[in-house]
């Protein structure tokens, strides 16, 4: 019998093709799960994640702006990472969080000296420059796999090509500086104002891209999905129904962390026909 | 009742894990983890919003909590210091239990566990009982992690989890007054069989914990002494399938029929029933497709 549970599940194995980004969603069985053994000799392989470490770019915190100004960049992901500002590069906390952790960015202070990722991670946990632990695991998630992810209402250049479609009315009201924070632990006064305003509810954290080698900041076009992290508990349909209603035509996703592990999730509102 | 035994995975010499484990038994991992914290003095960061803590750890140290399987470790470009992210029943267990690490705010202020309890259960209503049962299964030297994605509260493995395949899925229901409107958990039948399936699909017993409690209220670090835990497994038995061996429970074994009903008396008030709910139906969506 046991035989036979055995082989129900591999057939079932053998026939999942894991749907998008969705593998872990449906991570079944417990063998799907891959637990290094810790109890074996190997070295660490932290290795196989230094690829940019003669390649790292250069990038000062900006206290006042809670985000970085990039001093000296190398490679290409600033093609799909960080904001323009009168002709500079600033990368946030996520961005900075997420490129330190690959060898691919150096985070200076005020005085040239070098911020560790200890001091990267404490930004983080702080949650006072716009993000915090939880949602820069999402961010993290779905930069690895190659999707473009900015924050939701942050223009990624003030020059624009073509129009820019997520920026919700209120938003244009906002000065440069100001703009560059906002994904939740708000961080500014006018956001702060604009927050009271709305519907205290779900809002979205990022807007998603998908993968594209062609991308431009100054015209990315619509996102193919804005992302809202969840928290607490499940959200209701009252809530859910508001933020759809702020947000007309552009899909949503909403995610929800547990431990470093993250959940994306569809609660797509469906008319079911009605049958013959 | 006689609980299922172990299902040890197999190392690349093909032969399983158990003797690894026999040699390297739990209880001294988690001492000698325990010996190494508090020698270096080790501080956890607690990070807003979430309940989750960040611990930057050497690589001795580093070791023994992944051998212990705490937390999970986060992955850095070839750093000699390691950083582990830590559960809120994880890092209270390691301030309060084993009583290793210290605990500071974001901003620096070291918490006591008492203040932390009262953090960490005014941020999650379920902390008290939640904690309650993964503390009763650490002490008896059981890995426990989270269960979420299984659709149950936490997992329970007899060993390291890359050395064994987890027994149980742990839903953790409390029992009494004192718990006020919480106690919502497998009070309707969708839910139970929805998580009795869940479990099954994935080969787990379900386990569930049931904690009582004399005192009337639960507010202080206090109260955990007097949670007692009741352990009872949910297994489903097949009549079709045991008529030969009469003394033999039977393990249920997914069937080509899927019972889908969901009524509208589940609430959906809890991750792990959305979570569940959502691996049985895309269940029944790879199995109408293929």
């Amino acid at each position: 019998m046991a035989a036979a549970a055995a082989s129900a599940r591999d057939r079932r194995r053998r026939s999942r093709a894991p749907a998008g980004g969705a593998a872990h969603a449906v991570g079944i069985d417990d063998g799907e799960e891959q637990h290094l053994n810790p109890f074996l000799d190997a070295a660490p392989s932290a290795s196989s994640r230094v690829q940019f470490r003669n390649m790292a770019s250069c990038a000062r915190w900006v206290e006042e702006t809670g985000a970085a100004e990039v001093v000296e960049s190398r490679g290409n992901l600033w093609l799909t990472t960080g904001v323009t500002r009168a002709g500079k590069l600033y990368y946030n906390i996520e961005e900075i969080g997420f490129l330190a952790e690959r060898g691919a960015l150096i985070l200076l202070n005020d005085k040239d000296e070098t911020i560790g990722i200890d001091g990267i991670y404490e930004k983080l946990a702080g949650g006072n420059y716009g993000c915090s632990w939880d949602t820069f695991q999402a961010y993290k998630h779905l930069k690895s796999l190659g999707y473009i992810v900015g924050r939701f209402g942050v223009p990624w250049t003030m020059k624009h090509g073509g129009t820019c479609d997520t920026i919700a009315p209120q938003m244009n009201i906002l000065e440069t500086d100001q703009s560059l924070n906002r994904v939740d632990g708000v961080s500014n006064d006018i956001t702060k104002l604009l927050k009271k305003m709305q519907i205290d509810g779900i809002s979205p954290s990022f807007e998603v891209y998908l993968p594209n080698s062609k991308f431009k900041k100054s015209s990315p076009g619509s996102p193919c999905f804005l992302l809202c992290l969840l928290r607490g508990k499940p959200p209701s349909r009252v809530e859910l129904e508001a933020v759809e209603n702020n947000f007309r035509g552009i899909p949503l996703k909403y995610c929800h962390v547990d431990n470093g592990r993250v959940s994306f999730l569809s609660f797509d509102e469906v008319t079911l026909p009605s049958l013959p | 009742m006689d609980l299922p035994g172990p299902r040890w995975k197999k190392g690349k010499d093909g032969k399983d894990f158990a003797a690894l484990a026999a040699a390297n038994p739990m209880s001294t991992i988690v001492a000698e983890l325990q010996a190494k914290l508090r020698d270096s003095e080790a501080v956890a960061t607690l990070a807003v919003h979430t309940r989750d803590a960040i611990l930057e750890v050497g690589k001795d140290q580093a070791k023994l909590l992944n051998c212990a399987s705490f937390g999970r470790a986060v992955e850095s470009a070839g750093a000699e210091r390691q950083w582990f992210q830590l559960g809120p029943e994880e890092v209270f267990f390691l301030c309060h239990a084993l009583k290793c690490v210290a605990v500071e705010s974001e901003n620096k202020a070291r918490m006591g566990a008492p203040e932390l309890w009262d953090l960490l259960a005014s941020t999650s209503e379920q902390f008290p009982e939640m904690y309650r049962a993964y503390e009763h299964l650490r002490l008896k030297n059981w890995v426990v992690k989270s269960g979420l994605q299984y659709g149950a509260h936490f997992v329970a493995y007899r060993h390291h989890p890359a050395l064994v395949h987890s027994e149980f899925a742990v839903i953790v229901v409390p029992e009494g007054k004192a718990f006020g409107t919480r106690c919502g958990r497998m009070q309707v039948w969708s839910e139970l069989l929805c998580v009795l399936r869940a479990s099954g699909s994935v080969a787990k017993t379900l386990l569930v914990l049931t904690i009582s409690t004399k005192s009337s209220e639960l507010g202080s670090l206090d109260c955990l002494e007097q949670m007692i835990v009741h352990e009872r497994t949910i297994t489903r038995w097949i009549p079709q399938q045991c008529r030969e061996q009469q003394d033999k429970s039977c393990r249920e074994v997914s069937s080509n029929e899927e019972q889908e009903h969901t009524s509208g008396g589940v609430v959906f008030s809890y991750w792990g029933v959305v979570l569940s709910f959502t691996v049985l139906s895309s269940l029944l969506v790879y199995k109408l497709k293929f």
